[in-house]
């Protein structure tokens, strides 16, 4: 399959997919490793892509969330998240695909500006999170917040629906989008 | 896909009905069955949400999209509206739920008024406390507003005063200026000019004079150096009478 769809398989009980895509391998393992050990009562299941397609042999889960990993030292992170997001279905935009922009702490090393993350998660209507995910406790606490993130999109959370939680992350971002 | 989930959820709530008889388990076995219904229970609701969601996507794929192409920007708008529709919609369920919860709130309390003794109940108390907490607040509000007032007065009278020095240093400037201009215009009037001119005549004639007298003393080959009147006439070839300017 080519195209990720966001509801086309029925969900695990008491299960939450994430997918993590990025080319940062080592970064994505150690987010997932902090994510697992976070406390939760559903089960957690953490996929790591390098970019989309997926090989399609594979029986995997439903993906609940995309995480969209972007290292603002490597322009070739960007260029890969690009062309993996013409992979995924326009139905997953609604609150079930999010960007995490790393290294933001280096600004020597940036070679990728933070416009250009913003007005990307911006054209996709995505919430867009910064982190230095070499540092441990920012990892940790950006860990904690994918989990809560995750449970909601996976509808474990009554009365709060992943396009809810778009909604509420929205109204905070687009005023400053305007001045650019 | 819905009738699965729907089937899923009564076999669990038949579960948990089941699961709630026996409560007597003794020491660790305890937990395992509320564990167990916690579980169930939290299955349930997460079934409930999910199919609400299919639900939702089942409803948003009946609706039919525009066909005609329209241009980016005319999306954008589109898209801003309809989340603005969305924002109204919350905030009016939002505001519908606190009247809702505010009668909900009245109600309740007037029952509990009918029923309890009207002088001695802890919530009398709170009342009071909260009637001499605002008075208090009120005396504090005024006193703060009268030296506000006050302090307005005070920089009020401030600005009287600078505007009065103000005027005053003007006035001095202005004055001197006046006298400034007098003198240079009273220097360059011809008054002024004719009597410098005299002035220059008179001690050139002087001068005349003085040569005059000091040639007809050292012509007549007196011996000028005794007397002292002579020696004064005489000596004053060296005071160049001109310089006085």
């Amino acid at each position: 399959m080519s195209v990720l769809r966001p509801l086309d398989k029925l969900p695990g009980l008491n299960t939450a997919t994430i997918l993590l895509v990025g080319t940062e391998d080592a970064l994505l393992q150690q987010l997932a490793e902090a994510m697992l050990k976070e406390d939760c009562t559903s089960e957690l299941k953490v996929h790591l892509a390098k970019s989309l397609p997926l090989p399609s042999n594979v029986n995997r889960p439903r993906i609940d969330l995309i995480v969209f990993v972007v290292n603002l030292h490597s322009k070739h992170s960007l260029r890969n998240v690009e062309e993996s997001l013409h992979h995924v279905d326009a139905t997953f935009f609604l609150g079930k695909v999010s960007f995490l922009a790393t290294g933001a702490g280096q600004e020597s090393h940036c070679s990728i500006h933070r416009n250009t993350v913003m007005k990307l998660a911006h054209t996709y209507r995505s919430p867009l999170l910064f982190c230095d995910l070499e540092i441990e406790d920012f990892r940790a606490a950006m860990a904690q917040r994918l989990v809560r993130m995750l449970q909601i999109c996976a509808g474990h959370v009554p009365s709060v629906s992943a396009l809810n939680l778009l909604s509420l992350l929205q109204s905070s971002e687009n005023p400053s989008l305007e001045d650019l | 896909m819905e009738t699965q989930s729907e089937e899923q959820a009564a076999a669990e709530a038949a579960d948990s009905r089941g699961e709630g008889e026996p409560p007597q388990v003794a020491g660790p076995q305890a937990a395992r069955p509320e564990d167990r219904m916690a579980l169930l229970l939290r299955v349930r609701a997460q079934t409930k949400q999910q199919l609400l969601e299919y639900k939702s996507m089942v409803d948003a794929n009946e609706e039919k999209t525009p066909e005609q192409i329209m241009q980016e920007k005319q999306i954008e708008a589109k898209i801003e509206e309809l989340e603005k529709e969305i924002e109204e919609a919350k905030i009016a369920f939002e505001m519908k739920k606190l009247a809702l919860d505010r009668m909900q709130l009245s109600s309740a309390l007037k029952k509990h008024m009918e029923k309890i003794n009207t002088k001695t109940s802890v919530l009398m108390d709170n009342m009071k406390q909260i009637l001499s907490l605002n008075k208090s607040v009120m005396k504090s509000q005024q006193e703060t507003r009268d030296l506000e007032d006050k302090l307005l007065d005070v920089r009020k009278k401030r600005l009287q005063l600078k505007q009065a020095s103000e005027r005053k240093l003007l006035e001095i400037q202005t004055e001197k200026n006046k006298q400034k201009d007098d003198l240079g215009s009273m220097e360059n009037s011809g008054k002024i000019k004719t009597i410098q001119q005299n002035l220059e005549m008179e001690i050139q004639i002087t001068t005349v004079i003085q040569h005059v007298f000091q040639n007809l003393i050292l012509g007549s080959k007196a011996n000028w150096a005794e007397d002292s009147a002579l020696k004064e006439t005489v000596l004053q070839l060296e005071k160049n009478l001109t310089m006085i300017q």
